[in-house]
């Protein structure tokens, strides 16, 4: 297709040949852990792909407890094509996530938070507290009595933080208890103050890699390298990556669409052997780990400060590596990495089997 | 006799935790024909992908064969036809 008239119209206000310049500019480094560059942008197909299942499902879905859970039903049993929307929505959060590890951990042992890349590293590191906030908020939506204890259980640990805890509890609740008011309170959230932070956030994290370029890991930085042009070649190439994500969300999605329990009773006790979502287990799994008292305080407040101690201490690993800032090889940051990964997995495996 | 009495036990034995269990809604359609409809049409979605993963692979073979050969510079002092 070629109209001229309308490439006369735009080119007269706006000047294309900058951007084309910025884009022929921009190359990426070749070297053997290349293939890490590619979390990045997996991350954001599986980002948009949500925003357009989400948009899907909204138009659908009641966010008010009496109907909440009729109206997945009705979405995934009466609309053509709902249950793969949901499915697909599902299946692309799950995923989501674990690409969003694999990024961080992958950012983590290749140093590429080190200077002057700290805010991409802050920046990535509240996405992904964003994303599991919006597994959270989005489990909630479906009412159901396996989603209600999870959030119970999750907002209660919350409210064992000393000072603030109370009120994150109440904040998130909206009342004392998880109630329709919670329900309604999480969709909001969902639907419009996480993907408008996300969208912002998202922005800026571009803009800094673009800003700062591709890091280089410390061990191939003095290596002779080559470039390739983001435009066209890597451009193709996230593509091709793109493409089979999408088949595997797709096949997942039709293969195994997720079950609808039943309705939430807030009256009714919790079903047994309740778990939260995997990307919890191991805080969950944490939690078990301390007695309920430990020198007349609280053992949940010890646990839940200590976690917290240590994801600050994950979101300030930048600041605390002077010599990966020295551009030196810093052993000790990169088994500090390892370990954190081998505790998240053990974790996560020990309370998905108990 | 003895057969068919303990062959309709067994069966009443097992069909009986049916009524023990909660009604399980369909996330996936039900009748026959719907599942084979979306079954092929999940083949035909992977074929549809790895066509298109070929044709950019083609592409992309290409643009590196132009890019080695070093014809894919503008030249800054190319004559101008108008």
């Amino acid at each position: 297709m070629n109209c001229p008239r309308l490439k006369n119209w735009f080119s007269e206000r706006y000047n294309f040949d900058e951007i084309r310049d910025l884009a022929k500019k921009k190359f990426v480094p070749n070297h053997k852990y290349e293939v890490w560059y590619y979390t990045g942008g997996i991350t954001l197909f599986l980002f948009i792909i949500q925003f357009i299942t989400g948009i899907v499902l909204s138009f659908y879905y009641i966010p008010y407890f009496e109907h909440a859970h009729k109206s997945i039903i009705e979405i995934v049993t009466k609309l053509n094509m709902g249950w793969f929307f949901r499915s697909l929505h599902h299946w692309g959060a799950q995923i989501a996530i674990v690409v969003l590890f694999i990024h961080v951990w992958s950012t983590l042992l290749l140093k590429a938070y080190r200077k002057p890349r700290e805010l991409i590293w802050i920046s990535g590191f509240i996405l992904l507290g964003i994303a599991i906030f919006f597994g959270l908020s989005g489990y909630l939506l479906l009412w159901d009595e396996r989603a209600f204890a999870a959030v119970r259980v999750a907002t209660g640990g919350a409210g064992n933080l000393p000072v603030i805890g109370e009120f994150i509890k109440a904040f998130l609740r909206g009342g004392i208890d998880v109630t329709g008011d919670t329900l309604t309170r999480f969709y909001a959230f969902h639907v419009s103050v996480l993907p408008l932070i996300t969208i912002c956030l998202i922005g800026l994290h571009v803009l800094l890699v673009q800003y700062h370029g591709m890091s280089v890991p410390i061990s191939v930085k003095k290596e002779k390298r080559t470039e390739t042009p983001f435009f066209p070649n890597f451009v193709y190439k996230d593509l091709i990556i793109w493409l089979i994500v999408l088949g595997i969300v797709v096949t997942l999605a039709t293969l195994a669409p997720p079950e609808i329990g039943k309705k939430a009773d807030p009256l009714a006790p919790a079903p047994e052997n309740i778990k939260p979502e995997w990307y919890f287990l191991f805080l969950f799994q944490t939690l078990k780990l301390f007695p309920g008292e430990i020198l007349g305080m609280n053992g949940e407040t010890i646990a839940i400060l200590l976690i917290s101690a240590g994801i600050l201490f994950f979101v300030l690993i930048p600041f605390f590596d002077r010599k990966s800032q020295r551009d030196e090889r810093s052993t000790l940051f990169t088994w500090i990495g390892i370990i954190y990964f081998l505790y998240f997995v053990i974790m996560t495996v020990i309370g998905f089997i108990s | 006799m003895k057969a068919i009495l303990t062959i309709f036990a067994g069966i009443l034995i097992s069909a009986s935790h049916l009524f023990a269990q909660h009604d399980k809604i369909d996330v996936f359609p039900a009748a026959p024909y719907d599942r084979f409809i979306v079954y092929q049409n999940l083949i035909i979605f992977w074929i549809g992908i790895i066509g298109l993963i070929v044709i950019i692979a083609l592409k992309l073979r290409e643009i590196t064969r132009i890019q080695k050969m070093g014809i894919d510079k503008e030249e800054k002092d190319i004559p101008i036809l108008d």
